[in-house]
């Protein structure tokens, strides 16, 4: 299967020498307050069909690692810096592996001594001006040890690529025979294994693994004057078998792929056809269904709640939090939203965010980010744990293997109600009812969002009515949740493939979800 | 990084390996190596913070087989591989490019383009050699002339920002180098030889925000030199502060519709996100352009033009060869408002050209004979260096967009009268999809309100969303800029040069203040 030696026997390998070449790295070093290292090997196919014809197939393997070195200056400043690299088959000769993580770790503390002195320059010369730089240390932890298997029934790398050309052409193809109303369509279906190691100065060793698979799909339906582009993906943290047979798991069930596409062509040729949105002036009431309510668990309660853009690290790029202004004028503890509404992020639950542990071997947990309206708590890394003055809860990861790890949603979601969606729909006399995300724009600190939904009906005496496309949800955060007078028992976790963060960008895969929800506000059509 | 010589050496060694492969009809090997290296901004007056919270360095190195077979031209394959250049690991990935392949009807073989007058290698830019010290320097000169602009305006600032306990002072950014290297060859090159290209650049962009005065400023650069990073560097910071101060305490308007002048900034952004996805030949094949039945027939005023440059001297990214082995040209976009031509790779050229709905697509303006030449088919990655592992897609480099009869910035306000003047937009998406043209965005800086023709009282960050059309911005405007000024577009590969517009009526909704 593998030509030249497993890539991911260097994982056994690192856990063997690993702390060795970290602790001999340290001890040459002059102020290295702590290193880690984390490698992860990738093993994916893929295939795709453009139009019910074969477009591509894909068979890959890959390698790389990142190093974080912090160095105590003589005055006692710390200085951090990283270096990350693709090293691919490299990493089967442990030489040449041990040679590139040298070379990476020499790199880093160079970066991290000089950030130190500069540090200590600024301080020197700005006095008070420069106080910010003033870091709190980031407490010592317990070491950890633990190896974590990956599940799936349908091994990635024991697959042929020919399953995977099959089941996304299979699928174009009975998207094609819906007709011509469907102008475009792409079906992309992946299966991967991941396997990673994280070892620090400090003892902890920990290797985990998982399998992907996802699949996407993207249509452009047209009717006369009317077109539709929908896009949207099924994956599980398990083998192809969660693609070819469907999902059944009771939280993030799936169809099939080819079922998957069908629904979503057919349901954007029906979108075609429909009328645009042209929604009253002013709030109305809206009905929110699971899949809507995945974007915005994510963009609207996610994103603010990870400490790093809490505490302005993102402020240049992905922006600010509303739940925090400064460490001693925040929403904690405060209400900002019913209290009917709760949200947390658990990445123990089986989605596609699900992990043990973070990027820095810190244990995945819970972290309640709304309870009962009232606003409880951050996503956060060790360092910015530090700044908060909480317990660290597992939530730095990066994308890849040579990324920088940053906070990121596991699977985040609106915690269920008791109430039956059809009453929810029912209890409204005139209203509408979202259905299916589809694009978000959030304001800067996240405090106000419109979201475009696949589908939006008019609520008229309690029934569902007529059909619109391009219709969109405007809301004030706090307002929307405020607003919130009734949450279904239904809650679907939804996966989310795509997630963008840090610079250069991160794309991560996480869920998003929750019950359907009833609250107020604006709609737009075009 | 890998040197060109290693590149081009490995990829003439490749190539003789596929050779002698009897089942294969045609190849390619494209090898590149690419660095990013980022130092990035964090100082936060308030809260404790590292000053450069991340400084750091991605590498890629490794190359990538496509094959197509001899026992049918349409079956194709590719396989990539990182780190090993080795002949075993040609070998790996071409096993691999077998096993991958499937028969594509519509894949039309590997480009055949001549490459004619050698062109000079473009990269001559010291930046290809600058290390981590200038770089790290750099990021820490911004952070010295931000602390320091902030600190002196404690005797003389109206608002007494620095003066209070809690100014809330917050400095973001990076200053960022990226720079690639690549060598490519296919089996149907005239000449058989391996082509080679470099690039090196840097970004810079500086965002200051000063909570205490609800207060947002930004600075920027881009350049082609290391001398250009470090004249940059020293003013940026410096720069990002005192547009911040200027901004203290803004105005937030009710919802309505204004007249609206859109910086360079918003004008970049709308065009990334909205317009350059729409000039492609795959965005035209795929029935998902906001131009769609709109080749050769207007889609914006006749006073603007819009081209992509990858030899735009101004500019600081420089091609000279795709990575697709072609070289490179300037490609007219919009001329004179009309839409003459799109960003395309080789196969979305050819999947276009030979579309059955092609007319449908293109529309009664298109002309009857039609050639999109693939001469922008890039492989890049985060950051926009140029992969290994990514396949050809249609991107712009430098995209400049040009006004006749274009009117200076104050000439522009004074057009408006009163409304709003937009220096920074941010999340800017197509809401309702690409074809609809529908956008959404917040104004998130840099902005003022604009009265009796002059620019008035700041406005507040994040106070207005915008709810418009590419129509409402790029069809009728009141009047257009001048001159194109630079702008970044934050995860675009391109680098814009645009003129400030003034458009008629803009739908702008409050935002709560939180």
């Amino acid at each position: 299967m593998i030509g030249r030696g497993d890539l991911f026997e260097a994982i056994e390998y690192l856990r063997r020498e690993g702390e060795g070449i970290l602790a001999r790295f340290a001890r040459s070093k002059r102020g290295v307050a702590y290193a880690a290292l984390r490698f992860e090997a990738v093993f994916n196919r893929a295939g795709a069909a453009v139009g019910g014809e074969p477009r591509d197939g894909s068979e890959s393997e890959s390698a790389a690692y990142s190093v974080s070195v912090h160095v105590a200056g003589t005055t006692g400043l710390v200085g951090h810096g990283q270096t990350g690299a693709e090293i691919g088959a490299l990493a089967c000769r442990p030489a040449k592996l041990v040679a590139e993580l040298q070379r990476g770790l020499a790199d880093a503390y160079d970066r991290a001594r000089f950030s130190a002195r500069k540090k200590a320059d600024l301080i020197a010369h700005l006095g008070d001006a420069a106080k910010g730089l003033l870091v709190a240390q980031i407490p010592q932890r317990e070491k950890v040890r633990d190896d974590v298997a990956a599940s799936f029934r349908q091994d990635p790398r024991s697959l042929s690529t020919d399953a995977l050309k099959k089941i996304s052409l299979d699928a174009s193809r009975e998207v094609t025979a819906l007709g011509d109303a469907i102008a475009y369509q792409v079906v992309a279906a992946m299966t991967e294994l991941r396997r990673e190691i994280f070892i620090d100065t400090a003892g902890t060793v920990v290797s985990q693994a998982y399998a992907f698979s996802q699949a996407d799909c993207y249509v452009v339906a047209q009717i006369g004057d009317g077109h539709q582009e929908s896009y949207d993906s099924i994956g599980q943290q398990r083998g192809l078998e969660c693609l070819s047979d469907g999902w059944r798991g009771e939280l993030m069930p799936n169809p099939d792929l080819a079922r998957f596409c069908v629904n979503l062509a057919t349901e954007a040729r029906e979108l075609a056809a429909a009328p645009i949105l042209r929604p009253p002036d002013g709030e109305v009431v809206v009905v929110t269904d699971p899949h809507f309510n995945a974007l915005v668990s994510h963009e609207v309660i996610g994103h603010p709640c990870e400490a790093d853009r809490a505490l302005k690290m993102e402020a240049a790029y992905a922006g600010r939090s509303w739940f925090l202004r400064s460490l001693v004028d925040n929403q904690l503890g405060k209400a900002v939203a019913s209290p009917m509404l709760s949200a947390c992020s658990d990445p123990s639950l089986d989605g596609y965010g699900h992990y043990r542990y973070d990027h820095e071997g810190t244990r995945g947990r819970r972290v309640m980010h709304i309870d009962r309206g009232i606003f409880s708590g951050f996503l956060n890394s060790r360092a910015t744990a530090a700044v908060l003055g909480v317990e660290p809860n597992g939530s730095a990861r990066a994308s890849e293997g040579w990324h920088v790890p940053l906070i990121r949603m596991s699977n985040t979601f609106f915690l269920p109600g008791e109430t039956p969606p059809e009453k929810i729909i029912a209890e409204v006399e005139r209203g509408y009812y979202v259905c299916g995300h589809q694009i978000p724009s959030i304001s800067e600190s996240r405090e106000n969002f419109r979201i475009s939904a696949r589908r939006v009906y008019e609520i008229d005496h309690g029934r569902i009515g007529r059909l619109y496309r391009s219709g969109s949800v405007i809301a004030d955060s706090k307002s929307f949740f405020t607003n919130v007078d009734a949450v279904g028992n239904d809650l679907r976790l939804i996966a989310i493939p795509n997630c963008g963060k840090g610079q250069p960008m991160q794309v991560k895969r996480m869920s998003n979800g929750g019950p359907t929800l009833r609250s107020r506000a604006r709609l737009a059509g075009n | 990084m890998r040197t060109l010589a290693e590149l081009k050496s490995f990829t003439r060694e490749a190539a003789r390996i596929l050779a002698r492969e009897q089942d294969l009809a045609s190849y390619e090997i494209y090898c590149a190596s690419a660095e990013h290296r980022i130092a990035r901004l964090n100082y936060t007056s308030d809260i404790p913070s590292r000053g450069l919270e991340e400084f750091k360095s991605l590498h890629a190195d490794g190359f990538q087989l496509r094959i197509a077979m001899r026992r049918d031209p349409h079956e194709v394959g590719a396989a990539s591989e990182a780190g090993d250049f080795s002949s075993e690991s040609v070998r790996d990935a071409l096993r691999r490019a077998r096993n991958a392949a499937v028969v594509d009807p519509h894949f039309p073989g590997f480009p055949s383009v001549a490459l004619g007058r050698k062109p000079e290698l473009s990269e001559k830019s010291d930046l290809a050699r600058v290390g981590d010290g200038a770089i790290a320097a750099a990021a820490w000169d911004v952070l010295d002339g931000a602390l320091a602009a902030f600190a002196k305006r404690s005797g003389n600032d109206r608002f007494g920002a620095s003066r209070i306990e809690h100014p809330g002072l917050i400095i973001g950014g990076d200053v960022s180098v990226i720079r690639d290297r690549i060598a490519i060859f296919n089996s149907n090159f005239a000449f058989a030889d391996v082509r080679i290209d470099e690039s090196a650049h840097f970004n810079a962009s500086v965002t200051s925000i000063i909570e205490s005065l609800d207060a947002k400023g930004t600075a920027g650069a881009l350049g082609d030199c290391a001398d250009a990073m470090r004249r940059a560097a020293r003013v940026l910071g410096r720069d990002a502060v005192r547009r911040a101060l200027a901004l203290a305490h803004g105005a937030r308007p009710a919802s309505g519709k204004f007249r609206v002048v859109l910086g360079a900034q918003p004008v970049a952004e709308i065009l990334n996100y909205m317009v350059m996805g729409s000039l492609t030949t795959g965005a035209f094949h795929a029935a998902s352009s906001a131009y769609h039945a709109k080749f050769g027939a207007p889609v914006m005023d006749s006073r603007l033009s819009l081209a992509d440059d990858p030899a735009f001297s101004a500019g600081p990214i420089r091609r000279r060869i795709t990575c697709e082995g072609i070289p490179t040209r300037r490609v007219e976009l919009i001329r004179d408002g009309k839409l003459v031509g799109l960003l395309s790779n080789f196969y979305d050229a050819h999947r276009l050209l030979t579309d059955e709905h092609r007319a449908e697509k293109l529309g009664a303006s298109a002309p009857a004979k039609l050639d999109f030449a693939a001469l922008s088919g890039y492989r890049l990655g985060e950051g926009a260096g140029r992969r290994f592992d990514a396949s050809p897609g249609a991107a712009g480099t430098n995209v400049v967009m040009r006004a006749r009869r274009g009117l200076t910035d104050r000439e522009l306000v004074r057009a408006v009268g009163d409304g709003i003047y937009v220096g920074r937009i941010w999340y800017t998406y197509p809401i309702n999809g690409q074809r609809a043209g529908d956008f959404t965005c917040t104004v998130s800086g840099d902005s003022y309100i604009i009265r009796d023709g002059e620019i008035a009282e700041p406005l507040a960050p994040n106070c207005l969303r915008m709810n418009a059309n590419l129509v409402d911005v790029f069809e009728h405007p009141l009047a257009v800029g001048m001159r194109p000024h630079p702008a970044t577009v934050w995860g675009s590969p391109e680098a814009y040069y645009v003129p400030a517009i003034a458009a008629g009526s803009i739908a702008l909704a409050e935002v709560a203040a939180t």
